[in-house]
């Protein structure tokens, strides 16, 4: 029988991350493979950022290994930009740079960081700005965008860097409810080319229909992982299925 | 009263070159002490936000923290004072003019007021912003020039005019040592005609339609930055 290998790009150790005295990550083993789509959802305050952002080191882990793509990046010799490079992130509040157009927020990180010149990223941008709707405003200032194309900006923007892993911490959590569907659906065309994906969301719907697996963080720990039936509709865990009571209704 | 104003009139006519002149030495000192400083001020300001060092000892942050408390801490004719007074006697072969040791005193002080202001100016940038810059991979340098210093002009700017406004009015403490700004030339005519309250309300008035000027100005200028882009 022929088994498929999955390859694994990010593994995490034994992952401790506290703020002063308190503890927000206790304790997470976990890996990720090529390709998978990981749904992280759980109640506030249970980890879920700070696990996602400890993933690129916006925040530096208290204790334990990352590693990506076989390289372990909590080693302080290892030049984390590099790594970067291969990890988009969006966040909630989006944070385009409202000192650039449109396009040059799209533009600016490929071409300062020597992975494309000015003639190869223009052409990438207009390509990559058509593919979410935003070609027309490429001249444009961010503050003449709605919420919903300010999201859909940022995320170009880290596909623009044609990295190997999306980071979503919570990328629709700041949009007004109208504009919640536009974003998805980018994030969605992102999913279905095979991008591998991590995302932290309250939109249980789209964690369903989008997610190869589903961690349930609670409590700074994985207090329950599987594929999106598993724990949305057999959910083990009382605390999953307390959680899960409060919103799906 | 009646005989106030036709003095002052006469004074202006009859001095009004003394006038001009101190008005010219007032800009020229504020002018070079704002430009200097906001150099100054600026690297102080990256000194205060430099994580070189060993652990939580940070040589240049402590430098410029140290600099700033005292300089803010003590009066500012304290430090003219001071300087006046100490570069030539420590300093003696650069033969330091007056102005010189005045001008520096004025520096030293405006570049800790800089710094404070360049560093707001930074700090008031969302720190979403740097977060974006440095997941795409650049690193602090690159985040600091192409993403947070753009933005960090916006709010620097108004305040560095604040600022010059301010040492407008500090440099006529540099009169202690008759540099020849405005306030001197009014101890020149006091001198000459023993009137006090008329030169000093026509140096008065010409403090005042610069520093008002000015603010409006500022506000102009506020104005256009925030119609502009975000």
């Amino acid at each position: 029988m022929l088994v498929s290998v999955k390859k694994e790009i990010i593994r995490v150790e034994n992952l401790y991350k506290s703020f002063g005295s308190l503890q927000v990550l206790k304790g997470v083993t976990e890996q990720i493979n090529k390709g998978e789509v990981v749904s992280v959802i759980g109640p506030s305050g249970g980890g879920k950022s700070t696990f996602l952002r400890c993933l690129n080191l916006l925040e530096e882990p208290t204790k334990g290994q990352i590693y990506f793509e076989g390289t372990d990046i909590t080693d302080k010799k290892v030049n984390i930009n590099i790594h970067r490079q291969k990890m988009g992130m969006v966040f909630q509040h989006f944070n385009v740079f409202p000192n650039m157009t449109v396009g040059e927020n799209v533009s600016m990180a490929p071409t300062l960081l020597g992975k494309k010149t000015k003639a190869e990223a223009k052409d990438m941008v207009e390509e990559l700005l058509n593919r979410v709707g935003l070609y027309e405003k490429i001249k444009e200032y961010p503050n003449k965008l709605s919420g919903g194309q300010k999201q859909r900006l940022a995320i170009v923007r880290a596909l623009a860097m044609e990295p190997e892993v999306m980071l979503f911490d919570e990328p629709t959590s700041a949009l007004d409810p109208e504009m919640v569907g536009e974003v998805l659906q980018v994030i969605k065309e992102l999913v279905d080319t095979g991008m591998t994906t991590v995302i932290v969301t309250h939109e249980m719907g789209f964690a369903k229909e989008v997610s190869d697996r589903v961690f349930f963080m609670d409590d700074g720990v994985i207090a329950e992982k599987g594929t999106p039936e598993e724990v949305f509709e057999h959910p083990q865990n009382p605390r999953t299925k307390e959680f899960l009571g409060k919103v799906l209704y | 009263m009646s005989e106030f104003f036709v003095v002052t009139a006469k004074m202006w006519k009859e001095y009004s070159g003394l006038f001009m002149s101190g008005l010219g030495m007032t800009l020229f000192m504020g002018l070079l002490t704002v430009a200097i400083s906001t150099v100054s001020g600026s690297l102080m300001a990256l000194m205060r936000r430099s994580n070189f060092g060993i652990g939580t000892f940070k040589p240049f942050r402590l430098i410029a923290a140290v600099y700033v408390e005292i300089i803010r801490g003590t009066p500012i004719l304290l430090q003219l004072y001071f300087f006046y007074f100490m570069l030539p006697q420590w300093l003696p072969f650069l033969e330091l003019s007056e102005f010189t040791c005045v001008l520096v005193a004025c520096c030293v002080n405006s570049t800790a007021y800089v710094c404070e202001i360049v560093r707001a100016g930074i700090q008031a940038v969302d720190k979403g912003q740097t977060e974006a810059a440095r997941s795409l991979g650049l690193n602090g340098t690159q985040t600091l020039l192409k993403v947070i210093l753009p933005q960090a002009v916006k709010n620097i700017l108004p305040a560095l005019c604040n600022e010059f406004i301010a040492v407008i009015k500090e440099t006529s403490l540099a009169s202690t040592f008759f540099i020849g700004e405005l306030m001197t030339q009014f101890k020149t005519i006091n001198g000459f005609t023993y009137r006090v309250l008329e030169p000093l309300t026509i140096v008065g008035l010409i403090y005042f339609i610069l520093t008002f000027g000015l603010s409006k100005l500022i506000t102009l200028l506020e104005r256009k930055l925030n119609a502009s882009e975000c």
